[in-house]
């Protein structure tokens, strides 16, 4: 049955609009999670608030179980599922760049945006700062082609490398990520703080 | 904690059937940075429509019968302003304001936030994706790059914060 | 009970029931039975072998043979241009390019017609287009196009006609009367480079 757009069974016109629809629900669920603050989203890193911890794998599991069980249910056929593709050495790369970039700046793109709907001018800073570093890239992109496309793996998936179900593979990241979210509780009443 | 804002828990599960969503009527996950690529080219090719025909990065987007801001990721982050907007108003929270840490001026925080988004952008064109657009949904599709972006952005911060942390606490 | 732990009780036992099940691995068919029948009774999958000469002759770009015996049979002898995918491996995702597109025309041989029927079939079913199936198989491209056998002298004048091009082809395919039919005349027994294009319904996304 799914995915509708792939599949025809919505006309593709209708994509730009569920798009839309899609982005209501997720700045909508981001702002009540507080991610639209970023000293809430900073605390991760200093463990008075793990809320980012929390949402983010709560929302990955969520969505990983979510179509395990739609294909499983025959819903979805996950051939037809984009997989971003594996390019090891400038997913790690550009992954530490991003990972500096969060703890200077307090938010990752997602959140700026939603913090930027609501007021922040910090998150509209941010923004701004996004686009000059896109731009900076795509000036630079001659020099970076090569390491760009370095380590091609094609849209490789966890569960394949491992030889194992995808379904085995999302209770391991479960119990992971709820042994995370005790040690998140835990750091949270160590260095208690104010919410922002 | 008290907390004036929705279960965290709660939150993810809503934030992973919007994904959910996504994949089912679209075949595709959330994003962001994708978004602002797009305005980044679409801004380009107003100002020097020759240089993004020529350039190798951005004449993937633009050229006959294309264009680059009628793309599914800038209209999912009109939503999100709409989104995060509803979210704001409804909760109470519609506020101009510079948010940061009082031991710093404000000023500070917001040199600080526009390099971090300077980073950020750049870091997300290299690593194919955001922390919503590779992490996330990297993540709920299983997918190597998901969980190596996911692993290779907390790691850093986490390694990095001690040295920030003059700005945070 | 707080949100929180039935969340967390709630993902444990989906997570539990998910890693216990197996992987829901089948195709689902998208053709009814109905359309099925409707189709096969149109016999519209159909080309002849004479067509496919034509095709051939005249390079025709959107050709493409596809040559669903074992791989031994294809080492021994396959047309020319023919790219093999045996019909055991024909559901495998690497061949999924090649079954499942929108730009070539597809035609399906064996040694018969049942072979390539099969495969067209399953094909069908799932949904792909753009498959076809050779009439009478490499049997009958024997008889016909590389063997043509003179019409008998009160035969129509397109029966001369067609005999005519069989012979001329017969002639390109380094066959006619006399030749070894058997013996491998083509020496790419690999897959042409064709460029494969992007599945009409690629999964797009990304930042």
């Amino acid at each position: 049955m799914g995915p509708l757009v792939p599949q025809e069974i919505i006309g593709a016109d209708w994509n730009l609009f569920i798009a839309f629809a899609i982005g209501i629900g997720f700045g909508f669920v981001l702002e009540q999670a507080g991610f639209s603050s970023s000293r809430k989203l900073a605390g991760m890193f200093y463990g008075y608030d793990t809320v980012v911890l929390k949402v983010f794998f709560t929302g990955a599991i969520t969505a990983m179980l979510g179509l395990l069980f739609f294909s499983l249910f025959g819903w979805i056929d996950l051939n037809l599922i984009y997989v971003n593709p594996t390019f090891l050495g400038s997913a790690i790369v550009g992954g530490v760049i991003m990972g500096a970039g969060f703890i200077i700046g307090g938010f990752c793109p997602g959140t700026s945006v939603c913090a930027a709907a609501i007021g922040k001018i910090d998150a509209m800073i941010f923004i701004g700062g996004i686009f000059l570093g896109i731009f900076f890239f795509a000036e630079g992109y001659p020099l970076l082609k090569d390491f760009y496309m370095s380590g091609s793996m094609g849209p490789l998936k966890v569960s394949d490398v491992f030889g194992i179900s995808g379904g085995v593979l999302a209770l391991i990241v479960i119990i992971t990520a709820i042994v995370m979210f005790k040690l998140g509780e835990l750091a949270e009443k160590r260095w208690p703080r104010e919410e922002y | 904690m008290k907390t004036k804002y929705m279960n965290p828990y709660l939150a993810g599960v809503l934030l992973g059937l919007v994904l959910l969503m996504a994949f089912f009527f679209s075949g595709r996950g959330l994003g962001a940075s994708g978004a602002v690529k797009s305005v980044v080219v679409a801004a380009v090719d107003v100002v020097a429509p020759e240089h993004t025909a020529n350039s190798g990065y951005y004449s993937k987007y633009v050229g006959e019968g294309k264009s680059p801001m009628k793309a599914w990721l800038v209209f999912e982050m009109i939503g999100v302003l709409v989104g995060g907007f509803l979210s704001g108003a409804f909760s109470g929270r519609l506020k101009w304001k510079v948010e940061h840490f009082p031991g710093i001026t404000a000023n500070r925080r917001l040199i600080f936030a526009g390099m971090g988004g300077i980073l950020f952008g750049f870091g997300s064109q290299l690593g194919r994706g955001c922390t919503s657009g590779s992490a996330l949904t990297g993540m709920a599709s299983l997918s190597v790059a998901g969980f190596v972006s996911m692993m290779v952005i907390f790691g850093t911060a986490f390694a990095l914060a001690f040295f920030l942390r003059k700005n945070w606490i | 009970m707080t949100i929180r732990n039935i969340i967390f009780i709630g993902l444990i036992l989906l997570g539990v029931v998910i890693a216990m099940v197996p992987e829901n691995t089948t195709k689902p068919y998208k053709l009814t039975a109905e359309d099925m029948l409707v189709e096969v009774q149109g016999a519209a999958e159909m080309v002849t072998a004479d067509e496919v000469a034509h095709w051939l002759v005249s390079k025709d770009p959107s050709l493409q043979l596809i040559d669903v015996r074992t791989p031994d049979e294809f080492q021994k002898y396959h047309l020319e241009g023919a790219i093999n995918i045996p019909i055991s491996v024909i559901l495998k995702d690497e061949n999924r390019d090649y079954v499942d597109q929108g730009i070539k025309m597809n035609v399906l041989y064996s040694n018969g017609t049942i072979g390539s029927h099969q495969a067209w079939m399953i094909l069908r079913q799932l949904g792909f287009e753009n498959n076809y199936v050779m009439q009478g198989g490499l049997n009958y491209w024997f008889d016909t196009i590389m063997n043509p056998q003179k019409p008998a002298s009160t035969s129509p004048d397109e029966e001369f006609a067609k005999y005519d091009f069989r012979k001329a082809a017969s002639g390109v395919f380094g066959g006619g009367s006399g030749v070894a039919l058997t013996a491998p005349t083509q020496s790419k027994a690999d897959k042409p480079k064709v460029k494969r294009k992007k599945k009409k319904k690629a999964p797009a996304g990304g930042c």
